[in-house]
């Protein structure tokens, strides 16, 4: 294995009768940004949930990092550590601070002693552009406030990865910049990143390779010029259509 | 999540042994028998003005027991609870005015007869109804277990008439006074001691069915004692204590006395405060029983709910399965049922005794645990799934997730479940009344049995309870508003 982060091999899902994956192999490469495109029903959201085990796959592997996450016998808890998660609905703990929202799972799992994680999380909120919101309640803030202090409270863990599940789909369009705005930086300086996403442009802009995914399959994959410029899948080319035209 | 339930268990066996393990007194020397009686079955056995429990067979076992040297445990939990608690080993005789039946005999050993009585029948003393004959068609009350019941039951077909059973002699005797039914069947030695101090009713048949009451252990158990009833029996007749008990109860003298003081004491008792201090010490006494039932009984009940509720929620299967099954049985179960289970159903199958109060907390602790279950499994339910998606996905275990991210908000939207809840436990104590306990319930009903005060009383034991379930209620918003900030 080179310098693979996630290396998914014949992965199927199925629930009941109804097959969500039907065999996928994806892998991204450290440093890499991959956008995950499709039409909804496509089972990218469910890639993407399997990747660290919100949703247990039905068969097939999933290697990330060099941990076998599809083997029972490995510790799901240390290895989600490492996988940072962003969900479309924030998910923000309600009984918590903002402050105590992105502290929370440093100082429980020991990661760091509260003080430190105390300045960790002003610091990673000061870089998400919500410095003065450390004692606010989440009830308090708007949809994207949520969503980055849902980021920097999946950045506090130090992960390798970040997953990010639909993130702007929840919000009022004029809260989407600043999210992807937070998300490029993150991009900018490094971070291996999984986006399902509907953006366009951001996909267009970020990624360093775009995935087009339809009825449980991978239909097309490549650079975003190769995806947006020259599709040659059907599906891709009316997904596009119907995608840039609206 | 392990710590956490090792913590609730260990505080549960603390506050449920510093209630029940008491210091043992043991009496090496006098050996002390647990006696059940009835409620209310005067001259055999009724509560006096200061509530202490007199009568024939009260006196009678006590006589007895100075004799031959043992202690009695005298408990008055109603004729068909005693029935019941003497086959189910809960305690080791009985003596109320039982009548010694061939029936009866397959399930109880009997002493020698220590009274002879028979049935007779009762009406309103305005009743225009003088024969078994002008019943035709009518309800006629009787109390369950008693062998006037047995001789009404026995006729019932002959003469065409229905009956209405009750549990104890006043409901049965108001039962006809309000011309709900037109008779009632009793021994005649009570009837005639109810009516001659001022019961108001009259007798109109001859004594039928005679019978010979009995002290009663259960069939084949307790030789020794009821050896020691007999021969303590036959040295009161030779020395005529025997016979300065019946005429105590039955002269012309006691029951003249009897009336006197009743008529005296007849003003004071129809007015609430007058009821209220002359029972100001059995009220204290209910209310203290009630409270500590309720307040045990509400610590077991939420401990055991929420251990249930999170076994529930817990992702496993086997977990969920138990959780389930343990809710739809107690919570299916109806409280009454389960009362008589646990205290006469479990010991007649293990042969050990269960205190009344420990039954009592069993069962409440059970019933309500199993509906405070419920609601903490669908209150941990209903916090968005998201909340534990996002505490996993950050690498935080089931246990830790739960204790930190769901249960906080799930016990705000469980609170006013929980308020609710105590209330009902509240309530329901009142049931074990039926097992003898002598909470606020019961202590009504043995007021009533001597006053026949039923309005006024039952009229103060309501506002009692209200009164309870107001403070509970204030405490419990109070406790509402300290989480909730």
């Amino acid at each position: 294995m080179t310098d693979l982060k996630v290396d998914v091999t014949d992965l199927k899902k199925n629930y009941g009768s109804n097959h969500v994956l039907k065999g996928i192999n994806f892998k991204v490469k450290n440093n890499e940004v991959v956008v995950l495109i499709g039409p909804s029903g496509s089972g990218k959201s469910t890639l993407l949930r399997c990747l660290n085990k919100l949703e247990e796959p039905t068969s097939g592997s999933i290697i990330i990092d060099g941990h076998d996450i599809s083997d029972p016998k490995t510790d799901i808890d240390k290895a989600r550590e490492n996988i940072g998660m962003v969900f479309q609905h924030f998910n923000l703990f309600n009984n918590l601070t903002v402050g105590e929202n992105i502290t929370l799972a440093p100082v429980e799992l020991g990661k760091l002693e509260k003080e430190q994680a105390e300045f960790v999380a002003k610091n990673l909120l000061e870089t998400v552009g919500l410095a003065d919101k450390y004692d606010a309640m989440p009830a308090s803030l708007s949809g994207g406030q949520k969503q980055r202090v849902a980021i920097a409270r999946a950045l506090a863990m130090k992960p390798d990865i970040m997953l990010f599940d639909e993130p702007t789909s929840a919000l009022d369009p004029e809260m989407v910049g600043d999210v992807l705005e937070v998300m490029k930086e993150l991009a900018k300086d490094g971070m291996t990143m999984v986006v399902v996403t509907h953006e366009m442009g951001f996909a267009k802009e970020v990624a360093d390779r775009v995935v087009f995914m339809a009825d449980g399959h991978v239909m097309e994959e490549g650079t975003p010029e190769e995806v947006f410029d020259n599709p040659q899948n059907e599906r891709t080319k009316a997904f596009l259509d119907k995608v840039i035209n609206v | 999540m392990k710590k956490f339930i090792t913590f609730l268990s260990i505080i549960s066996s603390l506050i449920f042994l510093s209630f029940f393990v008491k210091p043992q007194l043991v009496h090496a020397d006098e050996k002390t028998y647990t006696i059940a009686t009835d409620v209310t079955f005067p001259p055999f056995e009724y509560a006096n003005d200061s509530n202490k429990y007199v009568g024939i067979d009260i006196d009678l076992m006590n006589a007895i027991a100075k004799e031959e040297g043992f202690k009695v445990d005298l408990k008055p939990i109603g004729f068909n609870a005693a029935l019941q608690s003497v086959s189910a080993g809960q305690v080791d005789g009985m003596i109320a005015g039982m009548t010694i039946t061939d029936e009866r005999k397959q399930k109880f050993d009997f002493s020698k007869p220590y009274y002879s009585s028979g049935i007779v029948m009762a009406v309103k003393p305005d009743s225009s109804i003088k024969s078994l004959k002008q019943l035709r068609g009518k309800k006629v009350a009787i109390k369950t277990g008693t062998s006037g019941a047995d001789y009404a039951n026995s006729i019932k077909d002959k003469y065409g008439f229905k009956t209405v059973t009750f549990d104890d002699s006043d409901n049965m005797y108001n039962d006809v006074k309000n011309g709900n039914s037109v008779a009632c069947f009793e021994d005649s030695a009570v009837l005639e001691y109810g009516i001659s101090t001022g019961l108001g009713l009259k007798i109109v048949t001859k004594p039928a069915n005679s019978g010979n009451f009995g002290f009663a252990v259960k069939k084949g158990t307790h030789q020794e004692l009821m050896n020691k009833f007999n021969d303590g029996l036959d040295k009161l007749k030779k020395n005529g204590k025997y016979q300065k008990i019946i005429e105590k109860y039955t002269g012309k003298s006691a029951i003249s006395a009897t009336k006197e003081a009743n008529e005296k004491k007849s003003k004071d008792s129809h007015t609430v405060l007058g009821l209220l201090k002359q029972n100001k010490k059995a009220f204290l006494d209910g209310i203290v029983e009630t409270l500590k039932l309720t307040v045990v009984g509400i610590i077991g009940a939420t401990i055991f709910g929420i251990l249930i509720g999170m076994l529930g929620v817990v992702p496993n299967k086997f977990a969920q399965g138990i959780s389930t099954t343990i809710i739809y049985i107690f919570r299916g179960l109806p409280l009454l049922v389960l009362a008589l289970f646990i205290y006469n159903g479990i010991p007649s199958l293990t042969g050990s005794k269960i205190p009344a109060f420990i039954a009592g907390i069993i069962t409440l602790t059970l019933n309500e645990g199993a509906y405070t279950a419920a609601f903490v499994k669908g209150g941990i339910e209903a916090v968005d799934k998201g909340q534990m998606e996002a505490a996993r996905s950050l690498g935080l275990s089931f246990g830790k997730s739960m204790r930190k991210v769901i249960l906080p908000q799930g016990v705000k939207i469980m609170i006013p479940s929980f308020i609710n809840q105590f209330i009902i436990t509240l309530k329901d104590t009142s049931i074990l009344s039926i097992i003898g306990i002598l909470e606020l319930t019961q202590t009504g009903k043995i007021i009533i049995a001597r006053n026949l005060e039923g309005f006024r009383i039952w009229g103060i034991i309501a506002i009692m309870y209200l009164l309870i379930i107001t403070i509970l209620t204030l405490l419990s918003k109070w406790i509402e508003r300290r989480i909730n900030n």
